[in-house]
């Protein structure tokens, strides 16, 4: 699938509970007190406990795969920085648009934003197609 | 008991290991991240981010996360579409090392292969984590 530059791809929101983190902490096997010991985490600089990096990946990639389908399975790449965390109660929504898109390549800026409209990961997310 | 992550230098090699994304694995990380996009591909396939997570997983049976890291950036390249029920090899080294403050940043290079050592997936993850203290393991 090809799509132009300056294409917004359909983001995709999800509602952040502990629970999904406690549930994504038993599928990753990081049980990093961090993300699921709410005493350990108020201790540290986040002031209670954040949702793992990489589940919050996974919504960018779902949103990839929703815009590119096989294409992003087969030849995606994602290079992105995590800038603040993702918190139980947070609604993150993983966006992107279209920056490049020539010679089989598709370049999309991406990142996850909170409900307060703060960037929790930016990037770019590329698709040969 | 497994080093720990910030103990590791520069060049370590982790040990390779073999992990299978077996329907119920699957199943649970499906709940996990509720993907709602890859049931419109053909059945069987599997998230990339699985493969990511299931890696990850499997590394962290070889050199223990030491409590209240942090993911600061990561890279990926998804090389392959992935089935239900296949069997993997992960192989992962730490790329960089460097202490500061206290803390310890670390990048792990990650290459995933498949039975016939056809890649799979690669990646690059940068954590920070706090530098084991004296006493500590």
């Amino acid at each position: 699938m090809t799509l132009d530059t300056g294409t917004e791809l359909t983001p995709v929101v999800k509602e952040i509970t502990q629970e999904k983190i406690n549930r994504y902490a038993l599928a990753g096997g990081d049980g990093n007190p961090l993300h699921t010991d709410p005493e350990f985490a108020a201790r540290t600089m986040f002031g209670g406990t954040i949702a793992h990096g990489m589940l919050i990946l996974a919504y960018l990639s779902e949103m990839m795969t929703a815009a590119f389908g096989r294409a992003w399975l087969s030849g995606g790449r994602l290079k992105v920085r995590f800038k603040a965390p993702a918190r139980p109660g947070d609604t993150v929504s993983a966006v992107g648009h279209v920056v490049r898109a020539e010679g089989g390549r598709t370049v999309c800026e991406v990142e996850c934003r909170n409900q307060r409209d703060e960037v929790l990961v930016s990037g770019e997310a590329e698709v040969t197609t | 008991m497994p080093p720990r992550l910030d103990a590791l230098p520069k060049g370590y090699q982790m040990p390779p290991s073999t992990f299978e994304l077996s329907p119920e694995w699957v199943r649970e990380y499906a709940a996990a991240v509720e993907d709602e996009a890859i049931g419109a591909l053909d059945e069987g396939l599997i998230p990339p981010m699985a493969v990511a997570a299931l890696a990850v997983r499997s590394l962290l049976e070889s050199a223990e996360l030491p409590p209240g890291a942090i993911h600061l950036g990561q890279e990926m390249a998804f090389l392959r579409p992935v089935r239900l029920g296949e069997r993997l090899a992960v192989q992962a080294h730490v790329a960089s090392r460097g202490e500061r403050q206290g803390w310890v940043l670390i990048g792990i290079d990650l290459n995933v292969e498949d039975g016939e050592h056809g890649p799979v997936m690669e990646g690059r993850a940068l954590l920070t984590m706090p530098a084991a203290q004296e006493g500590e393991p």
